[in-house]
């Protein structure tokens, strides 16, 4: 089920006062950010962020496009390299 | 036969049938065209008058994305999200399911047909 447009998007609030101060002093310093579960708002665009996927940050640069998906999309959770080939693994 | 919109050629069935011949008209909007239009849901298709398809290619090109241009528009979202790498779009690129289905077994649709690994035991065998 989605969720409801009476709350509107969430966001978490935190992110989105450290994008209001970079933005007064006109910098784009990347953001550590361990909220995956927080949308994308377009005050979010152009900026860089390291998105936290359990292990470790990945950098993410927010284009228009990302606007209203969440960061946690961004950063893969899991590594899977393919399975191992019988053939390959003899030689 | 009648025409509609391009090639779609709608058969002998009920017009609200045929209609669904159409890529991106399912019953669902076949019931609403025929609605809007005001025609005999029921009537056949080759009894239709020239003025009635007319209406109903209108109202096709009024209100419904259609055909083509909704391939295209599928098309173009599919590649939008492979574009940003988000978590679906990097499923689709992978030809796995981008909902969140299992895929341990089943997901046949998007992997297609069964790559047999040999020398891999069952849960029988162990």
């Amino acid at each position: 089920m989605s969720r409801s447009l009476k709350k509107g998007p969430y966001v978490d609030e935190k992110i989105l006062r450290k994008v209001e101060i970079l933005d007064q002093q006109s910098r784009r310093d990347p953001i550590k950010i361990w909220a995956r579960s927080c949308t994308i708002v377009p005050e979010f665009v152009q900026h860089t962020f390291l998105v936290h996927n359990g292990n470790r940050f990945l950098k993410v640069f927010v284009t228009e496009d990302m606007v209203g998906h969440k960061f946690g999309e961004f950063a893969p959770t899991r590594t899977f390299r393919g399975h191992t080939n019988k053939k390959e693994e003899r030689r | 036969m009648p025409r509609i919109v391009g090639v779609d050629i709608p058969n002998n069935k009920p017009v609200w049938i045929s209609l669904t011949y159409i890529h991106g008209i399912g019953r669902f909007q076949s019931a609403k065209l025929i609605e809007a239009c005001k025609l005999d849901a029921y009537k056949r298709a080759h009894e239709l008058t020239e003025d009635e398809v007319a209406r109903i290619a209108g109202e096709l090109e009024k209100n419904h994305v259609v055909e083509g241009q909704l391939k295209r528009q599928v098309g173009s979202n599919i590649t939008r999200l492979k574009d940003i790498a988000c978590y679906r779009g990097i499923r689709h690129r992978r030809g796995l399911p981008a909902r969140g289905q299992r895929t341990k077994t089943n997901a046949r649709t998007r992997k297609g047909p069964r790559k047999t690994v040999a020398g891999k035991k069952g849960v029988k065998g162990k």
